[in-house]
C-alpha cells in the first residue's frame, strides 16, 4: 500500500470513528447516583385516593405500594416528598425528587423535559355490566339498541355522545354520579355503565354482581415520570416495572386497593 | 395550456363563507376561545361555528403581541386576520385581549409577560394598529391580563399606578384611530393576596388603587375574571372569599368611585370538573352551576355586558385540570356542558 493510500485509509478510519462517537449519547449517571445514595426520592401529591392519600395521617395508596415495591426490586430505599398537584413537574425539574409516582397521565407535550415509563395502570373509561348479563363480552360496538348509563358531564358521557353518532339506537341515560350510573346496571335498568376504571372497581367492592369488560373504551395511561436526561434511571424504572408485572406484584397491589 | 392548467394554484380549501347571525335567547353568553395557538384554518372556522351554534354572542380571544410584531415595525397579520375575519363572518363580536411582549421590548431572559414603562409606547403602537385594522370587527380591547398577579406582570411589583400608565398610553393611541372601540381595564384576577405579597394584590384593593391613579379616564369598562371554585353561584359575596359573586364587590368599588355608568365584562368565568383538582366540582354540578350563574347574571346584574366562559377548546389536550374547563374536546366533540348551554341559549330560536 502506498504512503498516500495509507494516509487516506487512516483519514477515512478517523472520520468513521468521529461519526461513530457523535452518534453516542453521553451516559448519564442518574441511576448510579441513586444507587450510591441508596435512596430513590419519589414526588407525589397525596390527595388522590386510592392512589395516594395522607388524610389519615399515614401515607398510603396504590402509588405508595408501587413505589415501595419498585424500591425493593431496585434495591434502594424509597422516601416520599409531598407537593401540590400543580407543583409536581417543577419539583422534578428542579431536582427536588428523582421520579414522580402520582397517578400522572402520559403527556406528549412534556416530553422535551420529561420521560414517561411504561404505563402501569389504565385510568380510562370501561364498560361495567351485570355479571348475569347474557352478553359477557359486550363492547361499545355491540351497544346498538342498548341503554348505557353514564355520569352526567363526565368523560364517559362525552364518549357516549360520540358513540351515539356511530351506532344505531344507543340510548344514553346521564345520572348525577358514577355510582348512580352503576347502580342502574345492578338493578337491570341499563345494559351497561361507562365509567372510569377507578370509580367502577371501587363501586364494585360493594356490588360484586358487576363485571368489568376487559377491553377499555378509552386509554388514560398512568406512568412514572423522570427527567428526560435521566435515561439510565428510566431504564431501571422500566426494568423494575416489567419485573413487578411479571411476578404479579402490580396486579396484587391494584387488587388490594380497587377490588 | 394543459400544463398551465395542471400547474394552477390549488383552490382555497377553507373559505370565510357567507355572513351568519347568532340566534340567542341568552345574549350575555360569551366564551373565551383559545385560538392563538391553533394553526389550522378549518379548526379556527369550526371552533367559531360551534360558538355561534351554541348561542354565544361574543368571543374573548388572546392576541399575543410577541407573535406578530418584529423590531423593524412589521406586523404579521395573517393569523389574527383568520381569527377576526372568521369570527366576524359567524356574527360574533370579538373582545381582544392583548399581551405578551416581543423580545425586543424586554430585557434578555425576562418572561413574556414582562413590560416596563419603557415599552408602554411600543405596546400602544401595536394596540392602535390592531384597533385600526379591525375597526367594526373587534368591539373591545382588554389591555393586558390579570395585572394584579405578579406572574402576569412579568414578576414586577404589581402596582395599580404602574398599570394605569399602560392603560393611559394605550387608550390615547387607540382612540385616535378608532374612537368607537372600547378600552377595558383589567382583566383583574380573583385573589386575596395582601399588600406586599410577592404573588400579587387583592383585586378589590387593586381596583380601588386603579381609580386613585386615574383609571376612570382611560377605560370604557372593566374586565374581570370571576370563578366559582367549590362554591355554588348563589353563594354570598364576601371580601375574604373567592366565588362567582365577587363581581358584585368589584362593582361596589366602581360605584364608590363614581363610575357606575360603565359596564363590567366578565371575560373569564366558570367551574372545573377535574376528578382530583382541589377546587373542582362534579361534572353535573359544573353544568348546573354554570347555567344558574348565567341566569343570575342576566336577571340580577344589569351592569354586566357579557359573561364569557373559560374556555371553549384547546388545540391539544393539556393533560391537567385545565382540560376540565373546556366545553368541547380538541376533536370537536361537544361536552354535555356545551349541549346544555346550547339548549338554554337557543331555546325559542328558529
Amino acid at each position: 500500500m502506498s504512503k498516500i493510500s495509507q494516509w487516506v485509509s487512516l483519514l477515512i478510519l478517523g472520520m468513521l470513528f468521529a461519526v461513530g462517537l457523535s452518534g453516542c449519547q453521553p451516559q448519564d449517571d442518574a441511576w448510579q447516583t441513586i444507587q450510591r445514595r441508596g435512596v430513590l426520592r419519589v414526588g407525589l401529591d397525596p390527595t388522590y385516593p386510592p392512589f395516594e392519600n395522607a388524610d389519615t395521617g399515614e401515607l398510603e395508596g396504590i402509588d405508595v405500594d408501587l413505589a415501595r415495591a419498585l424500591g425493593e426490586t431496585l434495591e434502594v430505599e424509597v422516601t416520599f416528598v409531598y407537593f401540590g398537584f400543580d407543583g409536581l413537574y417543577d419539583a422534578l425539574a428542579t431536582d427536588q425528587v428523582d421520579v414522580l409516582i402520582s397517578a400522572l397521565v402520559e403527556d406528549i407535550s412534556k416530553t422535551r423535559d420529561f420521560a414517561f415509563s411504561d404505563p402501569y395502570f389504565n385510568a380510562g373509561q370501561f364498560l361495567f355490566i351485570h355479571q348475569d348479563a347474557p352478553e359477557k363480552s359486550l363492547t361499545m360496538a355491540d351497544m346498538e339498541n342498548h341503554l348505557l348509563a353514564v355520569e352526567l358531564g363526565s368523560e364517559g358521557h362525552v364518549q357516549s355522545i360520540e358513540w351515539s353518532r356511530k351506532i344505531n339506537g344507543l340510548e344514553i341515560k346521564a345520572l348525577p354520579t358514577a355510582d348512580d350510573a352503576l347502580w342502574l346496571v345492578t338493578q337491570g335498568e341499563a345494559h351497561a355503565a361507562m365509567v372510569d376504571q377507578i370509580s367502577g372497581r371501587l363501586y364494585r367492592q360493594n356490588f360484586p354482581e358487576l363485571a368489568m369488560v376487559a377491553e377499555p373504551v378509552t386509554v388514560e395511561p398512568f406512568a412514572i415520570v423522570t427527567r428526560i436526561d435521566d435515561q439510565s434511571l428510566l431504564e431501571a424504572v422500566n426494568d423494575g416495572l416489567a419485573q413487578l408485572t411479571e411476578d404479579g406484584t402490580i396486579e396484587t397491589i391494584l387488587h388490594r386497593w380497587l377490588d | 395550456m394543459l400544463l398551465l392548467y395542471l400547474l394552477r394554484p390549488a383552490p382555497d380549501l377553507v373559505t370565510v363563507g357567507p355572513p351568519q347571525t347568532v340566534e340567542s335567547s341568552l345574549p350575555i353568553l360569551a366564551v373565551h376561545t383559545r385560538l392563538a395557538d391553533e394553526v389550522e384554518e378549518w379548526k379556527i372556522k369550526r371552533s367559531l361555528e360551534m360558538v355561534r351554534e351554541m348561542g354565544a354572542t361574543s368571543i374573548v380571544e388572546f392576541f399575543p403581541w410577541a407573535y406578530y410584531h418584529d423590531n423593524s415595525g412589521g406586523i404579521a397579520w395573517e393569523h389574527p386576520d383568520l381569527v377576526v375575519n372568521h369570527a366576524h363572518a359567524q356574527g360574533l363580536k370579538v373582545i381582544a385581549r392583548l399581551g405578551f411582549s416581543p423580545d425586543w421590548v424586554r430585557p434578555e431572559d425576562a418572561p413574556l409577560n414582562y413590560l416596563d414603562e419603557s415599552g408602554y409606547d411600543d405596546f400602544a403602537v401595536f394596540a392602535a394598529a390592531f384597533a385600526e385594522r379591525y375597526k367594526g370587527k373587534v368591539t373591545a380591547i382588554i389591555v393586558w391580563n390579570e395585572p394584579n398577579l405578579s406572574f402576569e406582570w412579568g414578576y414586577r411589583e404589581t402596582t395599580a399606578a404602574d398599570y394605569v400608565g399602560l392603560l393611559r398610553q394605550t387608550h390615547a393611541a387607540v382612540k385616535e384611530v378608532n374612537p368607537s372601540i372600547q378600552i377595558l381595564g383589567g382583566a383583574l384576577a380573583p385573589t386575596l393576596e395582601p399588600p406586599g405579597s410577592p404573588w400579587g394584590l387583592n383585586d378589590l384593593i387593586y381596583l380601588d388603587e386603579m381609580y386613585q391613579a386615574g383609571a376612570a379616564d382611560y377605560m370604557d369598562g372593566l374586565a374581570v375574571h370571576t370563578y366559582g371554585f367549590k362554591f355554588p353561584p348563589e353563594f354570598e359575596p364576601s371580601p375574604d372569599v373567592l366565588n362567582f359573586r365577587r363581581v358584585e364587590l368589584l362593582r361596589e368599588v366602581m360605584v364608590a368611585h363614581g363610575d357606575a355608568e360603565k359596564k363590567i365584562f366578565i371575560t373569564e368565568m366558570g367551574w372545573n370538573d377535574h376528578p382530583r383538582w382541589t377546587r373542582a366540582v362534579k361534572p353535573g354540578q359544573r353544568i348546573a352551576y354554570t347555567l344558574e350563574a348565567l341566569e343570575y347574571t342576566a336577571a340580577e346584574l344589569p351592569y354586566v355586558e357579557v359573561a364569557a366562559i373559560w374556555m371553549f377548546r384547546t388545540p391539544a389536550p393539556i393533560k391537567s385540570y385545565m382540560d376540565y374547563f373546556t366545553l368541547v374536546t380538541p376533536e370537536f366533540i361537544p361536552k354535555p356542558i356545551y349541549l346544555a348551554l346550547q339548549e338554554r341559549a337557543t331555546a325559542g330560536q328558529e
